[in-house]
């Protein structure tokens, strides 16, 4: 990650109410109403729906940032908000600095030719295209000529491993073939910061591992800020630097994997939270206690701060007495009971 | 609103024709609606009958009205009963199509679950098929009424019964378009009456008020009835809108006086500079007297160099087949339509019929084009072609413009829409009426009239086709930076394409109905030959011209259809 100062994306204050006059009676209601929840009663009692309700938050540069969330609860409208398909209704949202609420259409369109991309959930692909054509379609609004797009989008398609498929049209292919196109297509004008709303939603849970495999390879490779929608919270554990769950139009926790998995703020992100194997996602430095105050025994089984806590347990199934963690360079960081570890697995069955 | 259209007809003194006319529907229309209704069944049971059916349907629905008649009137002599028939076998086929229709779109599972349940078929097929099909088999007895009314008010053409459409054929005949408007304007009440009341029953039914209100309201209106029918005056009696039909005669022909000038010139301009080239060729309707210089064989050959170059050119961009369509169209131009040479017109109608719907459709294409020339009606039918010609290429332009406006501009639509609502409920035979009290009879007020009638489908399906472009097609546009127009250009016109050739299609085939309609009122194609047959009780002539009119239409159908399908499946559509 870069130490640059502004974050790619900041959002604050962001509300997207749906309705007849929205605007003014958001307005109103902001004026007198204190919390978010009143003002989004206000709404509701008006017969309006308030799709997002004050999001804030921001994505550093370079940072894989995952919404999540059930259907219906706000998530394709607040990346609509970001990505500006939709004009929200209250809030300020920042890429890069640069305020895109207040931005002018043909700035818009410049944003959009130059720093953005944006992948679809059921993909978005012109039929009446070839694969080819439907990848170089940014750089033909822009009036790039042929032959230049051509060469660019062919790297794209090899990029997602669609070589030799430039001429067939998109219902040719399968479903993950499609989403490909889709991701090829967002990638080919080079944007920073990339949208991709429930990518892999609409696939098989076969192709979809693999699709998300090579896109945190491809994510690897290019560095760019992302903003993911999802509501599979195995995807967003196995993807996200960060996570922000969504209900009802609010966002109601954001934090680390880790964070989500051992610390749910609410039975809402408790539930889905709930099937996921904790000792996988979860790792030894977010049960650790400090060196400082803890004592440890005799037993060194090697922990290291990065370990998830299966591979923790597994190495101090016979021990009762805390044990020390250690860096890579076998510096102590912290001391670790082994009967926490095991509790912190068991965070479900203590809050029931 | 029942209440105020009613009341109008009434005070216009046209309420026994009126009723006589509604007499007329309310016999023939369950008639077609048990015949429709059957035949829709059937060809769902028995799938071996699907293919006969639809090409049988699509027969009787090209086949111009008048041509149902004569065959009628030797059977039946004048009267009301063919009137009656032929509007009855006319209202059938939209019945039958949309049971037929309704039926094959119940989901699959539905079916099944009926099977599951263990209904018998007729079980399956009136407690769950049937009643799951409901909203589609009302659309079709929408159409079959509205057909129907059509249909009694042109059969008025042979007379005989008192009705509305003799009347408005009777007023029109003697030029008191004032009368022929108001009788015109109580066919339009009817026919938006009923088009509104059996278009609620297609939709979803609210209770809007509870049905005790409604027979109690009919109870009312009969005790009146009984209680005062010796004092009601004869509702005949009723002429309080005669001053207003004066007023409109009075109004119309200072009007046309004032405007005298404007509205020849305008009809000149057209006649001049695209109806006459288009029938007898650049070669001759170019003229000192019309356009101030004489057509010369220079001229052809540097006109023909320009159509050669600019094909050439469009051959050496990839677009083969839009440059040959320059290169005829230039032809075309040059000879005019109704003199096209007859072998150049089959082997160009079987290229255009092979490349749209392969090698089966050119066959049926050459087969049938070459029976009107041995018919002896090849003039004729050319004379057709060309009217009908130039009519759809206006609405294709017009309509399509005005399609893609109200596309871009919700006002516009809400403009046009209920414009287009109106000429659909009208029946064919009052859009006469006005074309007529402005430009009199002759070719270019059948031309309007056409128009008038044939271009609110284009309308239609163009903005429907830009309209519903999917949702995630026009954001990933947006995402990729594409500006409106780009957007039009590049996501929402291909994909509209097929929706679009459809509304073409059926413009085609609007525009054939009404050429025979406009016979009426002056054209000298295969619409004469059918009205005079009529009119001499000529079964043969009758049938031949009608046959070679449902040809042409056919032709054209299928050819568009194949065109669409084509692209429906570019598209990755089902098809």
């Amino acid at each position: 990650m870069s130490a640059s100062d502004t974050p790619a994306i900041s959002c604050q204050n962001v509300w997207q109410v749906f309705g007849p006059n929205a605007d003014s009676a958001l307005k109103e209601a902001l004026s007198q109403h204190k919390t978010a929840s009143d003002v989004s009663e206000a709404l509701r009692a008006q017969g309006l729906v308030p799709a997002v309700q004050d999001a804030n938050f921001e994505v550093k540069e370079g940072e894989l940032f995952v919404i999540m969330g059930l259907s219906g609860s706000g998530k394709s409208t607040l990346i609509r908000c970001i990505s500006h398909l939709l004009h929200a209704t209250h809030g300020e949202i920042r890429i890069e600095g640069e305020d895109i609420v207040s931005a002018s259409k043909a700035r818009l369109i410049e944003l959009r030719r130059k720093t953005l991309g944006m992948v679809f959930q059921h993909f978005g692909l012109f039929p009446h295209m070839t694969v080819a054509d439907n990848v170089a379609y940014p750089l033909r609004v822009q009036g790039i000529k042929r032959k230049v797009r051509r060469a660019k989008a062919q790297e794209v398609i090899e990029l997602v491993g669609l070589a030799g498929r430039e001429d067939h049209y998109p219902r040719e292919l399968s479903g993950g073939q499609r989403q490909r196109v889709g991701i090829a297509r967002s990638l080919v004008t080079d944007c920073s910061v990339w949208f991709l709303d429930e990518p892999f939603s609409a696939l098989d849970p076969l192709i979809r591992r693999q699709l998300q495999d090579e896109f945190l390879d491809i994510q690897n490779k290019l560095k760019t800020t992302i903003v993911f929608i999802t509501h599979d919270i195995n995807e967003a554990l196995k993807l996200a630097d960060r996570i922000a769950i969504m209900r009802d139009g609010k966002i109601v926790q954001i934090g680390t994997p880790a964070d989500i998995v051992l610390n749910p703020v609410d039975d809402y992100a408790r539930e889905f939270s709930k099937d996921v194997a904790k000792g996988r996602h979860a790792n030894v430095a977010s049960v650790m206690l400090s060196p400082e105050n803890h004592a440890y025994g005799a037993d060194d089984p090697g922990l290291r701060r990065d370990m998830t806590l299966d591979a923790a347990l597994a190495r101090c199934m016979d021990l009762y007495e805390p044990v020390p963690v250690r860096d890579r360079d076998g510096s102590l960081v912290g001391v670790i009971n082994p009967a926490d570890l095991a509790a912190a697995l068991q965070v479900e069955a203590d809050h029931e | 609103m029942a209440a105020t259209g009613l009341g109008l007809v009434l005070l216009s003194g046209y309420w026994p024709q009126g009723m006589n006319t509604l007499a007329l529907v309310a016999v023939s229309v369950p008639l077609a609606l048990v015949a429709g209704g059957l035949i829709g069944i059937l060809a769902n049971e028995f799938p071996r009958f699907r293919a006969p059916v639809q090409a049988m349907l699509d027969v009787m629905q090209t086949g111009p009205t008048f041509a149902y008649l004569t065959p009628l009137l030797v059977l039946f002599g004048f009267g009301p009963v063919v009137g009656l028939i032929a509007s009855a076998i006319y209202a059938a086929p939209p019945m039958a199509r949309n049971v037929l229709l309704g039926l094959q779109r119940v989901e699959p599972e539905v079916k099944e679950a009926a099977v599951m349940s263990g209904g018998t078929r007729m079980q399956q097929l009136f407690q769950v098929e049937i009643p799951a099909a409901k909203v589609q088999i009302m659309v079709g007895v929408n159409q079959c009424l509205m057909a129907a009314l059509s249909m009694v008010i042109i059969a008025a053409v042979i007379g005989g019964f008192d009705d509305i459409g003799w009347e408005v054929l009777l007023t029109m005949r003697k030029a008191q378009f004032g009368n022929a408007m108001l009788a015109g304007s109580v066919i339009v009440i009817f026919s938006t009456l009923i088009d509104r009341m059996s278009g609620t029953l297609a939709q979803d039914r609210r209770r809007l008020w509870d049905a005790r209100v409604a027979y109690g309201i009919l109870a009312l209106g009969a005790a009146v009835s009984l209680a005062c029918w010796s004092a009601l005056p004869d509702a005949g009696s009723y002429q309080l809108l005669d001053p207003v039909a004066v007023a409109l005669d009075g109004w119309l022909t200072d009007f046309t006086r004032a405007n005298a000038d404007l509205l020849t010139s305008f009809k000149n301009g057209i006649m001049f500079y695209v109806l006459l080239p288009l029938r007898i060729g650049l070669d001759q309707a170019i003229l000192p007297f019309t356009w101030g210089f004489q057509w010369t064989t220079t001229m052809s050959f540097w006109f023909f160099a320009a159509a050669a170059l600019a094909a050439v050119a469009l051959a050496l961009r990839g677009q083969l087949t839009l440059g040959l369509v320059v290169l005829i169209a230039a032809g075309i131009l040059e000879t005019g339509v109704s003199q096209l040479p007859w072998p150049l017109v089959l082997v160009g109608t079987g290229a255009l019929a092979w490349v749209a719907g392969g090698r089966r459709l050119a066959l049926l294409s050459v087969v049938l084009l070459a029976s009107i020339l041995v018919s002896g009606l090849w003039e004729r039918a050319l004379l057709s072609l060309y009217l009908s010609g130039a009519s759809v290429f206006a609405c294709a332009v017009l309509g399509g413009g005005i399609g893609l406006l109200s596309a871009v501009s919700p006002m516009a639509w809400r403009v046009v829409r209920p414009i287009c609502d109106m000429l659909q409920t009208i029946p064919l035979f009052v859009f006469l009426i006005p074309v007529l009290m402005v430009f009199q009879i002759g070719e270019f007020s059948a031309f309007l009239a056409i128009i008038a009638y044939a271009i609110v489908p284009m309308i239609r399906y163009t903005r429907q086709g830009l309209v519903a472009t999917p949702e995630e097609m026009i954001e990933a546009a947006t995402a990729s930076g594409a500006t409106g127009w780009q957007m039009m250009r590049d996501v929402r016109a291909p994909y509209a394409a097929p929706t679009i050739l459809l509304g073409l299609n059926q413009t085609i085939l609007y525009a054939f109905a009404m050429l025979v309609i406009a016979a009426l009122i002056g054209t000298t194609g295969l619409g004469q030959s059918i009205y005079l047959a009529l009119g001499q009780a000529d079964v043969g002539l009758g049938i031949s011209a009608g046959a070679a009119m449902a040809i042409l239409a056919l032709i054209a159908d299928r050819m568009v259809q194949g065109f669409a399908e084509e692209r429906k499946r570019a598209l990755g559509l089902e098809v």
